[in-house]
């Protein structure tokens, strides 16, 4: 490949990459600034100048990370998994604040720290270091005991905070980090094949009951195609059937007022004047908002506090109702684009780390936005997870450009070898 | 290191994958992109209809709280209207500036006397947490006056965002009148709102304390209603949410109890409210309590009123040495006294030690040597048998039967009849059981004590000093004694009816205990109760009723060395078909027959609808 002068530079620093990112922090603080317009706080003390302080430190920190080697990366990632995972362990059992019901914060005076947060960033660095050592592969089933160890501890200890969503995080990153460690589509699939057989068979009607017998096929087709040892083989197919009835029966099992607790959350709407209220106000805020929307300011829903948490979890109705389906759509453009430049990072390279580290960071970006925005429009449950550079919030704020921070990095640092 | 690197072939497969982890990123993104071009373009009409024209709000329409009728339908407590004023943060302006208007005009606002309706400080409160609170109205001001209301209503186009609003609060309209039994209402403490019976319940709720409305609050409640209300700018409710069924409140039952309001008012009279003592008619044949009081009362209507006043009243009986808070009927344990005779006399004669024709050797003299004891007895009364013994409540002939007959039998015939250290179970909180002696649970009592049970003890026992009894036990038992018909469960609640007034649920008598005798032994038990009042020589003579026959036993409890003996009076009338048993105890007061007496008298007259003779 050519090395000239000018495809150096543009190698060693990805010029759209930065823009999009400067872009969406800026829809951010603009969204989060039309949510506190009306407020008659001092400046300094709103969460749109807040947002941009956390948004300016968190470049700063980004930046720096440029310089950092990647050697160091690679060596620092086990001791900042043994710490995140101390940090976890202290705000279960000791320095819990607890906010809404949920202990998940260190204060240390001047400033409070979400371990899990740390926790995202520590533990990506330290699978995608092994995994870049060790590949995983079904024929070797040993492969798998380091990683599956290392994933269980913090999924653990954030599931018991109890922070659902982020432990869900962890379940993303692993898996894909597996998809880039040697696993085959058809590996992934079958991987997956379990949730679906839940999804499929919890209900009666002809058209599930029919994919589920679809996709029970296409199992034991992949199966005959793969030849996995036959332990493997046993248990997929085993996890799939039983999976499906077991949840069946288990679904019986639960008393109404359970059942009923689990059908508001997978499906809000059915609880309008509970669990319901919130998201009926983000999909009446994001309809009225039309093709074009309200305009900057002119949200009625936003500003006269109809939508609840409207800063941070459901910053994207905010948008939705003063930008309509056009905001809407650029924002999501601008997010893919973000995932696309930002993958491409591990093209230019062939070090396996940075695939992994790559690829992992998109796949923390693209699960926020996927469960948030799909949270907002109704699709999903109501969760907490916010909208990276669009939610107000200093914690998430640091934590995504620390990532954006290890993309420049990686691009910047990243060694080209012919082979 | 260079080994841990991809060759060819492992770079084109990690660019493949990459390819298509981005298609699952675009078809994620695709299907959000479609679910927002359903929202915002095919309903975008019926969302903007919702948003722009019609806001919505979450309303709780609180159910109204049902009645308490007395046995022949007079309004024991009802509900009363209450006005709240309050701030609507939804209308208060936006600007900071013309919010500080309205807040001065507020706090120019005077009522006739010239005194500020608001005070600043508590004006400035409520506006800070108007900023923050949005989905209810702050209070301003706590069951305010018609006149306030008025004032309020008159400015109310240069206040935007001060609302009045309509509560319903409880109203006792006689009072002190059993307020015990009827108990009162209260918003929920922080403690009960953390366990898990008043899950139902939200902060702020007003709960039902004590008597009734505790006992039956469930059933009082009803159930809160919830609307989805379309409000528009100015925060005016213009309709409901189209395809959102609200629910509509359903209003608790009312209770229809067994007091009776004459019998009630005649007791409450009767009982100063400077004395300590309680009073309990009871109908043995089903249990039914026709009345109930405890001296001295409360007036459960200062918990209706404001906050500051609530405060100072709740302070002042809470505080009374004279304990205006428990109910001495239910939750008063005292020495049974000389009532418990009957039960003595009645064990006796169930295991044939006693007979009418059994007298005892040892005649009374005025005492009784016991080993190296000298127990006395009140008066001097000579060789007597079983029914002259109850007649003049002689205690050397008590001794006697009592040492003959053994603890054990005497507990045993007076838990048939609802004595003991089990609740009779009424449906009003806060009832205790009593505790009937004998030598095993006296030991175990006292083990820390270092007593041990001893023969003597029986002497004092089976006169009636050491048991503890209620006052609801001791009317249940003169009652029961006298149908010899079994217990009934003693209840408040005759039935519960609907807003509309049907009939939801009947109370059915209740056999709680066996209350069963000999026909023999109760014939002499009667005759003994009828002589105590009707014989010249009875102690109890100042319960009789012309006309009526009244049966009956006096009882002086002693409880402290040279204070006034708590005077018991337990009574039931007619004897050939009781109908009403009465039991009254006033503490430190004297003798029993002549204390207590009048009073139980005016109350079976009152049942009976006699005129009092002496009065006229």
């Amino acid at each position: 490949m050519s090395s000239g002068r000018f495809l150096d530079k543009s190698l060693k620093f990805d010029f759209v990459f930065v823009v999009v990112t400067f872009l969406l922090m800026a829809t951010g603080v603009m969204l989060v600034y039309s949510t506190s317009m009306a407020s008659e706080v001092e400046f300094y003390n709103t969460f749109w100048f807040k947002q941009i302080i956390y948004f300016v430190g968190g470049t700063i920190l980004a930046l720096a990370l440029i310089f950092v080697k990647l050697d160091w990366l690679k060596s620092a990632a086990i001791p900042l998994y043994v710490a995140s995972l101390v940090m976890l362990v202290i705000v279960l059992f000791f320095a819990g604040d607890v906010v809404k019901g949920a202990g998940r914060w260190i204060d240390l005076g001047v400033i409070k720290i979400q371990p899990s947060e740390f926790a995202k960033i520590a533990y990506l660095l330290t699978i995608s270091y092994w995994l870049s050592r060790h590949p995983v592969s079904f024929f070797n089933i040993k492969s798998f005991v380091v990683p599956f160890g290392l994933f269980i501890v913090p999924f653990a200890l954030v599931l018991k905070q109890p922070d659902l969503s982020t432990a869900l995080v962890f379940i993303a990153v692993t898996l894909v980090g597996f998809f880039f460690a040697g696993l085959s589509i058809m590996d992934m699939f079958l991987i997956v094949s379990p949730v679906l057989s839940v999804l499929f068979s919890h209900n009666n009607s002809f058209i599930f009951q029919l994919l589920w017998g679809i996709l029970i096929c296409c199992v034991v087709f992949v199966l005959f195609r793969r030849r996995l040892p036959k332990f493997l083989t046993v248990f997929f197919l085993l996890a799939n059937i039983l999976t499906g009835y077991a949840s069946t029966m288990a679904w019986n099992m639960l008393e109404p007022h359970q059942q009923k607790r689990v059908n508001t959350f997978l499906d809000p709407m059915s609880d309008p004047l509970g669990d319901g209220y919130q998201v009926l106000q983000s999909l009446t805020a994001i309809g009225s908002g039309g093709l074009a929307g309200k305009g900057l300011g002119n949200g009625s829903q936003t500003n006269l506090s109809f939508l609840p948490e409207e800063h941070t979890d459901f910053i994207f109705s905010v948008l939705g109702e003063q930008f309509g389906f056009l905001g809407c759509s650029f924002v999501l453009g601008l997010f893919i684009l973000f995932l696309w430049r930002a993958s491409s990072t591990c093209k230019l390279y062939s070090d396996p780390f940075i695939t992994l580290l790559t690829m992992g960071a998109c796949t923390i970006f693209l699960f926020h936005i996927v469960v948030n925005v799909a949270m907002t429009v109704g699709l999903m449950p109501v969760t907490g997870l916010p909208l990276p550079f669009l939610s107000y919030g200093g914690s998430f704020a640091l934590t995504c450009m620390v990532l954006v921070g290890l993309l420049l990095n990686m691009r910047y640092q990243g060694r080209r070898f012919s082979v | 290191m260079y080994s841990h690197f991809l060759d060819n072939d492992a770079v084109q497969n990690r660019n493949w994958k990459v390819l298509v982890y981005m298609g699952v990123v675009c078809l994620a993104i695709l299907i959000l992109v479609i679910r927002l071009f359903f929202l915002q373009y095919m309903h975008y009409d019926e969302n903007f209809q919702r948003s722009e024209s019609n806001r919505l709000r979450k309303t709780v329409l609180t159910a109204e709280r049902g009645y308490i009728y007395d046995r022949n339908g007079n309004i024991l407590v009802r509900n009363r209207p209450s006005y709240q004023i309050a701030l609507q943060s939804m209308s208060l302006p936006r600007k900071k500036d013309e919010r500080m208007v309205v807040f001065n005009r507020l706090l120019q606002i005077r009522d006739q006397d010239g005194e500020r309706l608001f005070d600043s400080l508590s004006l400035d409160t409520a506006f800070q947490r108007a900023r923050w609170i949005k989905a209810h109205p702050i209070r301003l001001l706590e069951d305010a006056s018609e006149a306030q209301v008025a004032i309020i209503e008159e400015h109310s186009s240069e206040l935007p965002g001060i609302v009045t609003l309509i509560e319903s609060r409880r109203d006792y309209p006689y009072g002190t009148l059993a307020s015990h039994v009827l108990g009162y209402t209260s918003e929920i403490s922080e403690e009960q709102l953390k366990k898990p019976e008043y899950e139902e319940y939200a902060q702020g709720d007003r709960i039902g304390q004590k008597g009734l409305e505790q006992g039956y609050d469930q059933e009082f409640r009803g159930k809160n209603g919830l609307k989805l209300v379309e409000v528009n700018a100015s925060g005016k409710e213009v309709g409901t949410v189209r395809g959102v069924e609200s629910e509509a409140p359903i209003p608790g039952y009312h209770l229809v109890s067994t007091l009776d309001l004459k019998l009630q008012k005649v007791a409450e009279e009767a009982i100063p409210d400077s004395a300590k003592g309680a009073l309990v008619a009871i109908d043995p044949r089903n249990g039914e309590i026709l009345a109930m009081v405890s001296s001295p009362r409360l007036d459960p209507n200062i918990f209706s009123l404001k906050k500051r006043e609530r405060n100072k009243g709740w302070a002042q009986v809470a505080l009374d040495s004279m304990r205006p808070l428990t109910n001495r009927a239910i939750s008063g344990t005292y020495t049974p006294a000389s009532v418990f005779k009957l039960v003595t006399a009645g064990a006796g004669l169930e295991y044939g030690v006693l007979s009418v024709s059994k007298y005892y050797a040892k005649s009374c003299t005025g005492g009784y040597q016991y080993g190296a004891r000298y127990q006395k007895c009140w008066g001097t009364h000579g060789n007597l048998n079983v029914v002259h013994a109850l007649r003049l409540s002689c205690d050397v002939f008590f001794y006697q039967a009592g040492l003959d007959i053994d603890m054990a039998r005497i507990n045993e015939f007076a838990e048939r009849f609802g004595l003991g250290t089990r609740p009779l179970g009424i449906d009003i909180p806060g009832e205790k059981g009593g505790w009937l002696p004998d030598s095993v649970s006296f030991n175990n009592k006292n083990k820390r004590l270092g007593w041990r049970w001893a023969r003597g003890l029986i002497l004092n026992l089976s006169i009636g000093q050491g048991q503890l009894v209620t006052p609801l036990q001791q009317a249940t038992l003169i009652g029961s004694l006298a149908t010899n018909k079994g217990v009934y469960r003693p209840h408040l609640m005759k039935e519960l009816r609907d807003s509309q007034g049907n009939v939801v649920r009947r109370y059915e008598p209740e056999l709680i205990r066996p209350g069963k005798m000999k026909p023999e032994t109760h014939r002499v038990l009667l005759a003994a109760m009828d002589s105590v009042v009707n014989h010249p020589g009875g102690t109890g003579k100042r319960g009789a009723i012309p006309g009526i026959r009244v049966g009956a036993k006096t009882g002086s409890g002693e409880w402290k060395k040279g204070a006034k003996t708590h005077a018991w009076f337990a009574a039931v009338a007619p004897l050939e078909d009781p109908q009403i048993a009465v039991a009254v105890i006033m503490e430190a007061a004297g003798g029993g027959g002549a204390v207590s007496g009048p009073i139980a008298r005016k109350v079976m007259m009152a049942y009976f609808g006699i005129e009092d003779e002496q009065k006229k």
